[in-house]
């Protein structure tokens, strides 16, 4: 089929079109990616005017990236990933034993909790953060690692993602365990749990992304110079420190942006999936 | 002890930890913001709380910087939006064909999903630079003169729109696409078939089939906008001139820079209670089309 000369229009206006926008979405990466690499003075000169080596990381150097780690930068990221790897292994342990109950078992006030699991995560995290600070000041946990970890366990997305999942396996399954004079227990752990793999990497990686972009809660429980994490110290960085100094904020960015996109990429196709699920089959 | 407890005791065992979670750190926070607005400090008996009636809310609704501050958070999400959704499902739209150009433009658009959106501020912070940041810059190209964006009362909540777009759209895309792919080929093929131009396609057959993903989109759009921090604690602190003072950072000033917690958690209600409205309202909105059609 050939294309008439008007449809031929219209798809190289369809293709300007999605380039431009790309060239929105991929600029600020491309001019983060080169001004990580540069000496500072040369950030600033680069710019005005504007030319080709606005975007080329030249002379290169690793200087900004160097004294980046030595404003706590190493710290920060080793504080994050301690605290999203118990979130992770704590997260996925209760919210998968919940899916477990909710899919598998029948008791009076099921319908009543499980519309507590959907309440739950309809109520941004965001809008409840200053009562929640309260509780944490109460709990006296201000400034320690559990006001970072415990809060973030419960996950209504997780527990309801769970469920979906557990309520795919067959429930001959379970009658057969039972025959076999299995407990629950063993029943969740040798069996449930090594079949849902898939699940467990996807509620795995909500819940680490959720502490390595978490902002709000850390900033408002855990700002000492200690805990910061890592969000909570490019903004320190970025308004306190770096006023002067773009390089580093870029380096900053780009160091910051590559942990998460090495994990994405191996489980991309969890990653979408994972988001999407109550999209789709809400 | 029979099967059948012993299956009842194993069912809520399995659920405890979790739901005691939810409860403790999702359900009781909300309690506690309504009952603490209802509260004040008394400072002349150590700071103990005092019930003050709806004292709180009578001083917040008598306050002019509290309902500049709604008015603008009104004002950024009457914009934010209508335009987030609107380019995401056109975005969408241009790259849903399984295409090589198609795929390779979409993992440009998902580019932005890598960084957080704290990051993303940071980066904008010099792009909007007024002296020497990259927008002017290409404005200079254009011969268009030096905008001050960030230090501009007038401009500074379009910057924070912009930023929180070029995050925003590419998440939302993401739920479209999704959404997209799900509706069956063969329909389209019948409409071409009906002789159905492109727009009538789209009004008669891809938006309606994908009313379910984009009323959650809308939702839960609505619902990060109104609740939108990280920009505009990085870029504007709410200025200048409380220009971007949205209630979510009217919230924050309250408690940790004026430590006024009971006008915090009142706002904190004021929030959920806006929030809810305007949510029941798109779903009004939506269901009333659906039974329309």
């Amino acid at each position: 089929m050939r294309a008439s000369a008007g449809q031929r229009i219209v798809n190289s206006l369809r293709v300007l079109f999605m380039s431009l926008y790309a060239a929105f979405i991929f600029l600020p990466f491309l001019w983060m990616f080169s001004n990580a690499f540069k000496p500072n003075d040369r950030v600033m000169a680069d710019l005005t005017p504007l030319s080709i080596w606005t975007f080329l990381p030249r002379p290169f150097t690793m200087q900004p990236v160097v004294e980046l780690f030595s404003s706590g930068l190493g710290r920060s990221i080793l504080v994050t990933v301690a605290v999203a790897g118990f979130t992770i292994v704590g997260g996925i342990l209760i919210n998968s034993m919940a899916g477990f109950s909710f899919a598998k078992f029948r008791f009076p006030g099921k319908e009543l909790l499980f519309s507590l699991v959907v309440v739950s995560f309809l109520i941004p995290f965001e809008a409840i953060a200053v009562p929640l600070f309260v509780t944490i000041q109460r709990l006296g946990w201000m400034n320690t690692v559990y006001a970072l970890i415990i809060p973030a366990l419960a996950n209504g997305l997780c527990i309801f993602m769970f469920r979906q999942f557990f309520m795919d396996l067959p429930d001959e399954l379970v009658d057969a365990a039972l025959i076999d004079g299995a407990g629950w227990t063993r029943i969740y752990s040798a069996l449930f749990m090594p079949l849902s793999k898939s699940a467990c990497i996807t509620a795995g990686f909500l819940l680490f992304l959720s502490q390595w972009q978490a902002f709000i809660w850390p900033l408002l429980v855990a700002s000492s110079k200690d805990l910061r994490m890592v969000q909570v110290l490019i903004a320190y960085l970025t308004k306190e420190e770096f006023r002067v100094f773009w390089n580093k904020t870029a380096a900053a960015g780009f160091v910051v942006a590559l942990v998460p996109l090495l994990v994405i990429l191996p489980f991309q196709k969890y990653f979408v999936r994972g988001i999407t699920m109550t999209g789709i089959k809400g | 002890m029979t099967d059948k407890s012993r299956k009842l005791v194993a069912a809520y065992a399995f659920l405890l930890p979790a739901l005691a979670g939810l409860i403790v750190f999702r359900i009781l926070p909300v309690i506690n913001a309504l009952i603490g607005s209802l509260f004040e400090i008394d400072y002349g008996h150590g700071g103990a709380m005092r019930f003050a009636g709806i004292m709180n809310f009578i001083n917040l609704f008598t306050d002019f910087v509290f309902w500049d501050s709604v008015k603008v958070t009104l004002l950024f999400n009457v914009i934010i939006n209508p335009l987030q959704i609107a380019f995401a499902l056109l975005m969408a739209l241009l790259v849903q064909q399984n295409t090589r150009l198609n795929r390779s433009f979409r993992s440009f658009y998902m580019l932005p999903l890598g960084v957080s959106i704290t990051v993303a501020s940071a980066i904008w912070a010099i792009l909007f630079n007024p002296n020497a940041g990259l927008v002017n810059g290409i404005l200079q190209l254009a011969r268009i003169s030096s905008q001050p964006f960030l230090t501009s009362s007038v401009q500074a909540i379009w910057c924070i729109i912009i930023v929180a777009s070029w995050y925003g759209i590419s998440y939302w895309l993401i739920f479209l696409l999704a959404g997209l792919q799900e509706i069956s080929q063969e329909l389209y093929e019948a409409a071409v078939i009906d002789g159905s131009n492109a727009w009538t396609t789209f009004w008669r057959i891809t938006l309606p089939l994908l009313k379910r993903v984009l009323l959650f989109v809308i939702v839960a759009d609505t619902s990060a906008n109104f609740l939108l921090f990280a920009p505009i604690y990085v870029l504007t602190k709410g200025g200048p001139q409380g220009s971007t003072n949205t209630l979510m950072y009217e919230m924050f000033t309250s408690v940790f820079v004026h430590s006024n917690l009971p006008r915090g958690l009142t706002i904190s209600t004021v929030l959920l209670v806006l929030m809810l409205i305007v949510i029941q309202f798109e779903f009004r909105l939506f269901s009333e089309k659906e039974r329309g059609t």
